[in-house]
């Protein structure tokens, strides 16, 4: 059995530092890694960037982590990614880890994703060039997330996770206002996921939006969003064969 | 012909009025992303004439600095907020998924 605990939307800032760590201090005790699903900081600076490296550091639990649209706020992502590893966290775009975790391999791939709605309701490639840039750049990100999944079970893990920022499925977004719906997220990071397959998709994102959803596949989805948890983090249970 | 232009010029005015109250919650909305908080996951909506605020925000200053920028935003409108802060409590049990 693999324990997952994952938390998304944690959103520190300088008056954060020391907030988190009490909890993740209990990690050992409960999880075998720890996935963190973007919005890490409020807008994404190295200053903000390094409250977050400081509350994981040294914890005795793998930490992977994406990051999320306010961690690009502020135009730095590669300095934030360099300080968060830094600190011993693996931050994914578009690529996988594998984690050795009492004696099961975990593999991880992750992505920030992005947007443009659910079947039926969705934004399509076309028009205006700024528009069909913002469906590629979906379409990019689920690509290398279905790219990555398939390689880490072309590496014997026994469990694959999808983490991403922004929701592979709709329901998980319940609670939101549907008419945002296609900024919270987009069904081809889902359809990544069902071809790829995987045991377990987490995302953040969606404060507004519901834990438990699913892909049309059936891969279970959480959105741990932290105001949807209403915890330091949630932990998941997944048995292997 | 006077009245019933009276009454457009009033309709008009009760409308546009109306309108005002939006575009301040929107741009009540624009400030909290823009300025120190970097804020979009609390919502204010419009109910029964008065803004409800409400949504969960990661620290006690947080809450403190988004209720001060609310009300300075809103000043002489009638507010509600419903905000809390993060729990940032360790779960008490697992989700098994099987």
């Amino acid at each position: 059995m693999i324990r997952v605990a994952a938390v998304g939307d944690i959103h520190m800032g300088p008056d954060s530092q020391g907030l988190l760590r009490p909890a993740f201090d209990t990690l050992p005790d409960c999880a075998d890694l720890l996935l963190l699903a973007g919005d890490l900081t409020r807008h994404g600076t190295p200053e903000e960037a390094r409250v977050v490296a400081q509350e994981v550091r040294g914890l005795p639990v793998p930490v992977v982590a994406v990051l999320g649209n306010h961690d690009h706020h502020d135009e730095q992502p590669e300095k934030v990614t360099g300080i968060l590893q830094e600190a011993g966290v693996a931050v994914l775009e578009g690529e996988g880890a594998v984690l050795e975790c009492g004696g099961t391999r975990v593999g991880v791939a992750g992505t920030k994703g992005f947007g443009g709605g659910f079947v039926g309701r969705s934004a399509g490639e076309f028009g205006e060039p700024l528009m069909k840039e913002f469906v590629r750049y979906t379409r990019r990100s689920a690509d290398a997330l279905r790219t990555a999944l398939e390689d880490l079970g072309r590496q014997d893990c026994e469990v694959r996770v999808a983490l991403t920022h922004f929701s592979p499925v709709a329901d998980t977004l319940a609670g939101e206002p549907p008419e945002i719906y296609p900024f919270l997220g987009s069904y081809l990071l889902a359809e990544a996921i069902d071809t790829a397959g995987a045991d377990l998709s987490v995302h953040g994102h969606a404060h507004a939006g519901t834990e438990h959803g699913m892909t049309a596949g059936g891969v279970r989805v959480r959105n741990v969003a932290q105001p949807v948890i209403r915890r330091a983090f949630n932990v998941y249970q997944l048995h292997t064969s | 012909m006077t009245e019933p232009a009276a009454e457009q010029a009033g309709t008009g005015g009760a409308a546009h009025a109306e309108e005002n109250v939006e575009y301040r919650v929107a741009h009540l909305r624009d400030r909290l992303a823009a300025e120190e908080l970097g804020e979009l996951g609390v919502r204010a909506e419009i109910r029964a004439g008065a803004v409800v605020v409400s949504g969960t925000v990661p620290s006690a200053q947080c809450r403190e600095t988004l209720l001060r920028t609310v009300h300075e935003a809103l000043a002489g409108l009638a507010v509600h907020t419903d905000v809390v802060v993060a729990d940032n409590a360790s779960p008490d049990h697992a989700e098994e998924l099987s």
